[in-house]
């Protein structure tokens, strides 16, 4: 099933190409690309503070690079208005590392207000609403509110806002942080059938043994570049020194051996 | 500048590439700090009046706009009771201990202490208290919701922050100061009459009086209410969007819109007062 991304005809949902961003003069990410293909799945994986959440969020246009550019849907997102950005938007859904549930909605709402501000029929919001919570296996919780929810059910509840739109491209910042491995195994397989394949998804995540499964392509971000890019196999195949050590810590090479 | 082509199986690392030159913007320079904010400042005020001018905006927010329309009344009525009560308590027994001395008649003491609550200390104090008390929950609540990601989540739903969370709150805002200016005003007449009749004996007959009270008076105490009413909502809403780091930033961010608010409470009355004097008819009412 996994062609290698190299074939000719691929198009690109996402492109983004020499990424700088520095915070108070400390860089963090230098001059980092990446392109997201049309059906594919990308992982992006790296150590903790390295910038993956910080690049998930240029890739959506939430942060402005201090140079580059990045291109969603043949648009490029510094030169959009404010209606051009949100009708690239209305073809996205984001997951957030730390959920960014509305806190003074309660979970229905919250899961909904993507389809209200689409302007979709009531009753319609509410039968979809019960339904991708039936999905994410949290049944009946709609009345709760995001305090009353612990960590793990919170991101679920997150990852239903992100996808209730069915946008085509999805991208998910650690969507499995804080869940039980049992947990993780559904999420990953929820996110592999949300996956259309006339669009694209990126995960960023830590667990990358339940990745492999799903992930196409992988992006290895080390010290504020990209240090590999490329399929599974080439990944397993490569004989750089942080790439190994970065995947026989996660499991990944010996997933290969 | 990192290349499209997938990289080799046998990947070596990317060469670093020379770090491009980011773009620089002038207000990173110290002196220019003021001015910046004043004009991202400005720049907040005219998209909130646009969303406020919208075809149908209000009546869409309406849910929001009478829920901060609450807010704003409940977090303000007793602090400007309290202020607005003692202030008129001891300014007109201030007054009438200096005038004893020189003035045998204190006919004109309500008449010209009507007048100045008016124009001048109703709306004023009742802006100031809004500062505080409304510009710090403004800044502290729109900040959680940035530093919680809350208003990037927003903005990925395609709901603009500023007719979400400053619309409303400015509505709502501009609403309740006049209203409670209003209210201050006599709030405060009644409590200088109580200072008036108890210890000076002057008859509610003379000290409600309003033969000092000109049109223009009334104008500008209204002009005054409406205008910290706009001011603070912005100043607060723009400290809480700008905010940056956790948690801590937060608090920064609140010292800052209380700060701010009432300093442009007090630009504002200097403005307001002088444009008053100048142009606005001294006739009676
Ligand atoms: N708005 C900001 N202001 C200042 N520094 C920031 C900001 N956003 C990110 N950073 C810094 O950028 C760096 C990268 O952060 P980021 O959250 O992207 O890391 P990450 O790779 O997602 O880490 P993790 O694996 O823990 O999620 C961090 O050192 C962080 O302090
Ligand atoms: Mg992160």
């Amino acid at each position: 099933m996994s062609v290698s991304i190299r074939d000719a005809g691929q198009e690109q949902l996402i492109v983004a190409t020499g990424l700088y961003k520095s915070f108070g003069g400390e860089p963090i990410l230098l001059d980092v690309g990446v392109e997201v293909f049309r059906g594919r799945i990308l992982g992006i994986i790296g150590p903790g503070g390295v910038g993956k959440s910080l690049l998930m969020k240029m890739l959506a246009g939430l942060v402005e690079p201090d140079a580059g550019d990045v291109t969603v849907l043949g648009q490029s997102l510094q030169s959009l208005n404010a209606s051009g950005l949100a009708r690239v938007r209305d073809r996205m859904g984001f997951l957030f590392q730390n959920y960014a549930l509305f806190d003074f909605m309660d979970v229905g709402q919250n899961i909904a207000f993507p389809l209200e501000q689409m302007g979709v029929p009531k009753a319609e919001i509410t039968r979809r609403v019960a339904e991708r919570l039936a999905e994410v296996e949290l049944p009946g919780i709609e009345r709760l509110f995001p305090n009353e929810l612990a960590g793990g059910l919170k991101k679920r509840v997150a990852l239903a806002r992100a996808t209730i739109a069915g946008a085509p491209i999805l991208l998910y910042d650690d969507p499995t942080a804080g869940l039980d491995p049992v947990t993780s195994s559904k999420i990953f397989e929820l996110i592999r059938r949300l996956h259309r394949p006339d669009g694209a998804t990126v995960i960023v995540g830590h667990d990358i043994d339940r990745m492999v499964a799903v992930c196409d392509e992988w992006l290895l971000l080390h010290e504020g570049a990209v240090l590999f890019r490329g399929t599974t196999e080439e990944g397993r195949a490569s004989s750089h020194e942080v790439l190994k050590t970065f995947f026989m810590e996660t499991g990944m090479l010996g997933a290969a051996a | 500048m990192s290349s499209l082509a997938p990289t080799p199986a046998t990947a070596e690392p990317q060469k670093r590439a020379k770090r491009p030159i980011p773009r620089q913007s002038k207000a990173n320079r110290p002196l220019l700090y003021p001015l910046a904010a004043f004009r991202r400042g400005a720049t907040l005020f005219l998209e909130t009046l646009l969303w406020c001018i919208k075809p149908g905006a209000l009546k869409r927010r309406r849910r929001q706009i009478l829920e901060q329309l609450f807010v704003i009344g409940n977090k303000s009525v007793v602090f400007i009771t309290v202020t607005l009560g003692v202030l008129g308590l001891i300014s007109v027994f201030q007054v009438l201990v200096q005038v004893e001395r020189i003035l045998p008649d204190f006919s004109m003491i309500g008449p010209a202490f009507i007048q100045i609550m008016t124009r001048e200390f109703a709306p004023t104090m009742a802006g100031l208290m809004i500062a505080t008390r409304v510009g710090s929950g403004i800044a502290a609540e729109i900040g959680s919701m940035v530093v919680t990601e809350q208003v990037d989540a927003l903005r990925m739903c395609n709901a603009d922050p500023v007719d979400y969370l400053v619309m409303p709150r400015f509505v709502a805002s501009v609403i309740q100061t006049t209203l409670l200016s209003i209210y201050g005003c006599v709030i405060g007449v009644a409590s200088g009459f109580i200072a008036a009749g108890l210890f000076w004996n002057i008859p509610a007959g003379t000290f409600f009086n309003l033969q000092l009270v000109a049109y223009g008076d009334v104008v500008s105490g209204l002009m005054k209410a409406v205008a910290y009413g706009m001011a603070v909502p912005i100043v607060a809403a723009q400290a809480g969007l700008e905010t940056s780091g956790g948690s801590e930033g937060v608090g920064t961010a609140t010292t800052r819109a209380v700060v701010n608010a009432s300093f442009s409470v007090v630009v504002l009355d200097f403005l307001l007062s002088g444009f008053s004097f100048l142009f606005l008819s001294k006739g009676p009412m």
